[in-house]
This record gives C-alpha cells, sequence and structure tokens, in this order.
C-alpha cells in the first residue's frame, strides 16, 4: 500500500475551557476525496487548521507526504493546497496578479508561476477575464479563483474548508463540479462541509466529526450499514416539537430523534412498524403533524445515530 | 528576504491601484501645507499693507500726528483721506478700505484742554484685522493725544505752545523700543514649517497602510492563506514592515521636493534631511505597529492610529507650535517624534552643521527601539489566522 498523502495521529486543540478538537486521528492515501462532515462548531475547521499548517496542535502529530507537519514546516507545506472558507483573493489585484502572487509565494520562479498562472486560469475559465480586478467578477467566479489559487504549485493535497458556504446553487453546482475533477487527476483532496449530498457526491470516505472527535469514518456504504435496518423517518408538523422528539426517543424502536427547523428527525428500526405509535406519540405531545416522509439510510442518518442530533444542529 | 519584497512589492500595487497612499502621503499634506504656509505668510509681519480712511472733522493741527505717523517709510499703513463719515463707511463696506477713522470736530481743543471728544472706529465684521488695525491706531492715537494734552498741562502752555510740544513728540522717538530678534533665525518660515509639519503629521497615516493592513488580511482570510505557504511568518512581519517603511520614504521624500521647488520650502543641509527623514519614518512605523498589536480588529487599528496621529501631530507642533506655550504641554510635545523632527530640522534649515540632527535622530530611534520593541513581543498575535 503507498504511503498516505496525510496522516493525523491524535490530534488536540483547546482554546480555553472549548475543547475544539479531541484526538482526531485519520489517513488520506494518494487521489483519495476525503470527507469531514459535521455541523458547525464540531472543529471541522480547528481540524483542517492544524493539517493547513496555520495552528500548531497541543497534542498529536500530523504527517504530509511523509513530511512532519508544524507551523514552520517547510517542505510539509509545500505539498499543501489550502483553499480557506472565504474569498481569500485580493479584490484589488486581477486573476492574474493573484495567481502570479500566491505561486511566488509558493516558490516558483518568475518563469514556473507565469506558466502555472496560464495553466490554472485555463483550468478555472478565467482566462478571457484573466486582466480584470476580481472585485468585478461574479461570486461564482470569485470562487473559482479562490480554488485555483490553491491548485497553482500543484499540490499533493488539497485542502477545502466548507468552499459552498454562502454560494448560489449554479455555483455550487461548478465548484463540486472542480473538485471531482480533481479527484479524476489523482490529487487527494480533503473537504469539509456539514452538507451531506456534497459529502456523499465527492468523497470516496468520509469522518463524521462532532464535538472535536471523530466518530465514525469509512466509504458511505460501510456508515450506513452502521445503521443495520434503520430508517429515516421525517415527521413535517407544528406544535411543541422538541417536547415530541424527547417523547418519540423513549420508544423502543426509535434509535435517535431530533427537533428542528419544522420538523423531527428519527432514526427508527422497522419504520413501517413503528410509524403509527411514533405519530400517537407527537400527537400527545402537542405537534400537529402534517406530513410524514421515510427516507433510506443516509450519512445524515448516520450522524443522527453516532451524536444523537442532527447535521443542522 | 524574497518573500518579504514579494509581499511589499504587492502591497504597494495595491496601494498605487486604489490610489488611497497617493492622496493620504502626498495630496492632503501637500494641500495643507500650500493652505497653511500661504495663510500664515499673509499675516507675517511686512507682507500685507492695510489701507485705513481718515474723515477728518476736525480740521485742525491735532490730525497731523496720525497722518505723520502713517507717512513714515516702511509703513505698512497707507492713510486716505476721505470726505464723510458715510462715505468712509461705504468704502470700509466695498472693501476699498480696511478700515476709518472718525476724528471729530474739537479733537485739537481737546488736546489743549477743552471738552473730551470721542473717535469713532469703523470696520467691516468680514474683515476683522482690519477693523482691529484700526482700532489700534485710534487708540494709539488716543494715547498720543493725551500726552500732548498732559504735557500742554504740566508746562501751563497756551495753543501755539501746545501745537509746538505735539510737534515734538511726533518727532522724537519712543523712549523704549522693543525687537523680536532672538528667535528669529531659529524659526522656520512658514511654508518650510508647515510643508515639514504636514509631511510629518501624514507620515503616520502613510505608514499605516504597511503593517496595520495584517488585520485587514486576517479578516479577509488572505492572510491565512499566506500562513498556510511555505514561507516564515517573520518574512510576513518583514514585507509588511517594508511596506510602511517605502510609503513613509517615498511621501516624504516627494514632499520635501515638491514643496521646495514648487513653494519654494527651505529644508536645508539634504543630507541632514535624509537622516531627519528616516529616523521619522523609523518612529512612525514602530508607533505604527505598536498601537496595531493594541487593535483587535482593523477597524479598531484605524480608529485608534487615527486618535494616535492626530494627538501627537497636535502636540507635536503640526498645526501649530506647542512647544512654545511651556509647562506640561510643552514637555509632552518633547515625547513626540514630531516635535524631534520639526525641532531637528529648524536648527538644519536656520544653517546649522550637519551635527544638529544628531541628538533629534538619537531621539527618534530611541523612540523607534521603545516602541518596536514592545511591538515585536506582541505582534506575534497578529500573523495567527
Amino acid at each position: 500500500m503507498s504511503e498516505p498523502v496525510l496522516r493525523c495521529q491524535g490530534l488536540r486543540k483547546r482554546f480555553g475551557d472549548i475543547q475544539a478538537v479531541n484526538g482526531v486521528s485519520f489517513e488520506i492515501a494518494p487521489g483519495e476525496s476525503y470527507g469531514l462532515l459535521g455541523p458547525n462548531g464540531a472543529g471541522k475547521t480547528t481540524t483542517i487548521s492544524i493539517v493547513a499548517g496555520l495552528l500548531e496542535a497541543d497534542a498529536g502529530e500530523a504527517f504530509v507526504a511523509g513530511e512532519r507537519l508544524t507551523t514552520r514546516s517547510v517542505a510539509a507545506k509545500a505539498a499543501i493546497g489550502f483553499v480557506p472558507q472565504e474569498l481569500a483573493i485580493y479584490p484589488d489585484l486581477t486573476a492574474h496578479e493573484n495567481l502570479s502572487f500566491f505561486a511566488r509565494l509558493y516558490g516558483l520562479s518568475a518563469k514556473q508561476a507565469r506558466a502555472r498562472t496560464e495553466e490554472v486560469l485555463e483550468v478555472i475559465g478565467l482566462s478571457e477575464r484573466a486582466d480584470d480586478q476580481a472585485k468585478t467578477y461574479s461570486g461564482g467566479m470569485k470562487r473559482r479563483l479562490n480554488i485555483g489559487i490553491g491548485l497553482l504549485h500543484e499540490p499533493k493535497l488539497l485542502i477545502l474548508d466548507e468552499p459552498t458556504v454562502g454560494v448560489d446553487p449554479q455555483s455550487r453546482n461548478a465548484i463540486l463540479e472542480s473538485v471531482e475533477q480533481l479527484g479524476e487527476r489523482g490529487m487527494a483532496v480533503l473537504y469539509t462541509t456539514h452538507y451531506m449530498e456534497e459529502a456523499e457526491r465527492l468523497c470516496d470516505r468520509v469522518g463524521i466529526i462532532d464535538h472535536g472527535e471523530l466518530k465514525a469514518e469509512g466509504t458511505r456504504e460501510e456508515l450506513v450499514a452502521l445503521l443495520g435496518e434503520h430508517d429515516k423517518v421525517h415527521l413535517m408538523g407544528t406544535g411543541s416539537l422538541e417536547a415530541a422528539a424527547n417523547a418519540c426517543a423513549r420508544i423502543g424502536a426509535v434509535d435517535a430523534a431530533s427537533a428542528g427547523d419544522g420538523s423531527i428527525e428519527l432514526l427508527v428500526k422497522g419504520a413501517s412498524a413503528a410509524l403509527p405509535e411514533i405519530l400517537t406519540t407527537a400527537s400527545e405531545a402537542g405537534v400537529s403533524v402534517h406530513s410524514v416522509e421515510v427516507e433510506a439510510p443516509n450519512l445524515e442518518a448516520v450522524f443522527l445515530h453516532l451524536t444523537g442530533r442532527a447535521l443542522r444542529d | 528576504m524574497r518573500t518579504a519584497f514579494l509581499i511589499t512589492a504587492k502591497d504597494l500595487r495595491q496601494r498605487v491601484r486604489d490610489r488611497s497612499a497617493f492622496l493620504v502621503a502626498v495630496v492632503a499634506p501637500l494641500a495643507l501645507a500650500f493652505a497653511l504656509g500661504a495663510t500664515i505668510s499673509g499675516f507675517s509681519a511686512g507682507s500685507s499693507t492695510f489701507k485705513i480712511g481718515v474723515i477728518d472733522l476736525d480740521h485742525g493741527p491735532a490730525a497731523s500726528g496720525l497722518l505723520g505717523a502713517a507717512a513714515k517709510p516702511g509703513s505698512s499703513l497707507v492713510v486716505q483721506y476721505v470726505a464723510t463719515p458715510a462715505e468712509g463707511r461705504k468704502l470700509v463696506k466695498d472693501g476699498e478700505l480696511d478700515g476709518a477713522i472718525v476724528l471729530p470736530h474739537g479733537l485739537s481743543v481737546a488736546s489743549m484742554g477743552g471738552p473730551p471728544v470721542q473717535i469713532d472706529v469703523v470696520g467691516d465684521p468680514k474683515n476683522p484685522i482690519g477693523a482691529l488695525v484700526a482700532r489700534s491706531i485710534a487708540g494709539s492715537f488716543a494715547s498720543y493725544m493725551r500726552t500732548i494734552q498732559v504735557a500742554s498741562r504740566a508746562l501751563g502752555a497756551g495753543p501755539a505752545e501746545t501745537i509746538k510740544i505735539a510737534g515734538r513728540v511726533t518727532s522724537s522717538g519712543p523712549p523704549i523700543s522693543t525687537s523680536d530678534t532672538s528667535t528669529t533665525k531659529k524659526n522656520l518660515d512658514p511654508k518650510t514649517y508647515y510643508a515639514a509639519a504636514m509631511a510629518v503629521f501624514f507620515l503616520f497615516f502613510a505608514v499605516q497602510f504597511g503593517i496595520s493592513s495584517l488585520l485587514h488580511e486576517r479578516a479577509e482570510g488572505t492572510l491565512a492563506r499566506m500562513l498556510a505557504a511555505p514561507i516564515s511568518r517573520r518574512s510576513i512581519l518583514a514585507g509588511k514592515a517594508m511596506t510602511s517603511l517605502v510609503l513613509g520614504f517615498v511621501s516624504m521624500t516627494v514632499l520635501a521636493l515638491i514643496t521646495r521647488y514648487a513653494l519654494g520650502a527651505h529644508w536645508g543641509n539634504p543630507l541632514g534631511v535624509a537622516v531627519l527623514i528616516a529616523c521619522a519614518v523609523l518612529a512612525a512605523t514602530a508607533v505604527t505597529a505598536l498601537v496595531t498589536t493594541l487593535a483587535k480588529t482593523y477597524e479598531q487599528a484605524n480608529a485608534w492610529l487615527s486618535i494616535v496621529s492626530v494627538v501627537l501631530g497636535m502636540l507635536g507642533g503640526s498645526f501649530f507650535p506647542v512647544a512654545q506655550s511651556g509647562g506640561l504641554l510643552a514637555l509632552l510635545s518633547k515625547a513626540t517624534p514630531h516635535a524631534w523632527f520639526l525641532s531637528g530640522l529648524q536648527d538644519l534649515s536656520s544653517g546649522g552643521a550637519l551635527s544638529v540632527v544628531v541628538e533629534p535622530a538619537i531621539v527618534l530611534l530611541a523612540i523607534t527601539v521603545a516602541c518596536g520593541a514592545v511591538a515585536l513581543v506582541r505582534i506575534r498575535r497578529l500573523i495567527e489566522p
């Protein structure tokens, strides 16, 4: 088996009273797309920040392409392409100038930087607007430039921190397509998201993270298999959703229940048999149910099963 | 260093593109230096002539004292006879005269012991300085008349004798004269003073585009991107510091050259000026770095830096020479880079040897070291994602 591009062992990071990352370990193989799936505040960005060499871990260690990673390690950082959550570009510089600047920061010579800049402009579809200031671009174009900067030095590992947050559906789809193409070109990708669909679509393997801990990891199929015969049930309604979710959680067939935005999500073993009792319990708890939806298990259901709460919480 | 240069070059490109640095570092100080220098020059002794009208309703010998004083060579006063008070008021209102003095009927008699009379002064509220000059002349003239009256009474003189006494008083000089020569040589002329004062005042704004932009880059996410690159954090700091230094040097040098050749400012020995500029830029960068390390956000840093720049500028004499007021203000003034820069320039401009810049240069470097050392201890927090 080839050496992993990224190997993390027991990463820990604390901010004051908050244990942001608590013993996170995982590996990414060359060409593999790995997703860190978890809600906001789960510890994804802190983990990413350690793995990108921005933050020093309190404990544990990480290796990138065999090189130990710290905030000062040049060799390990040179193997990483980092795409932060924000649009980390200079709006008053052109796409060409943005790319050239970061290419030089990554140690490319002036000649190499020129060549790579042209190639990346082609890849991200900005060649025709290369000499316009980035502030004149649409949101999608800025996002593409943001990702393009991470590709300049042809890294072995590309880290994308929630690149679709706040993006319109069209641009989001374009970003997902770009990331899929990167995977096809053999680049290892570490992708954080709190969107289950993105993780399912893009990632060969997914790590489910919550409260700073990696709860489980594996392929989609491996993770769904953790649920056994469980189904995911959505109750849409009005009333005391929180109380109803707590009441439903006490039903024997219900593995987990979580109240959210106008609905209750339940993980149920044998949904068709348990549904009448669930509806009665919800009604008794003061919820007027408008509709019921039973889904095949997915990563969201896995998250609910592992953490007892929904991804959106 | 290669990385630091890359960051500096990128920063300078941004500053040139958004023109903000050009406005703050060159246009604003130049405009203010020109405006303040021209205004103060306008008020300088010998540079203005005041035209005062005299309405002589007395038609006696008393008015000759006033006219005699005005006719002296080198006087900045032009006296113009006006026939009536109404005409005088019109000329003042139209701006033809800066002020007018009405010498009333019976003035000469009053000087010889007759009943007292009143001298009226006509001024325009839109020209307060002209009115002030006219009032001052009238006051002096009243004192002159009083002197003659006292002398006339003491000698028991009749009208003919009194006129002779008046002639003697007019022709003889005052027993005590004053002359402001003690600091004349050391003072910069208004154009040079305000060129230098505005240059050093805006220097503190110009250098902000370097160090404090770290906070902006942190908020925008580009700092995280730089920190993820295989470069040292020291090189990021060095790049930002160099941006401040380059903007400071360019700003001061351009202002010195423009004010020298376009406004006629006299900066003094170029080498001495270069030393003072270098030290002032270093001090401004260190002070800016220190204040930036105390702020949590870019907006907060900008607000604090603006306050510090204005306060230091005021205390340091960028708008008026605070040090001359004495007391606590003078003491506080000595703690500002502005005061030392201007002091060094004053000595240099008045023909002092190159050695006169040694003391201000040492003090400016001491400020650099003191503020820079504290900033270096605290600056680590600026280069965290």
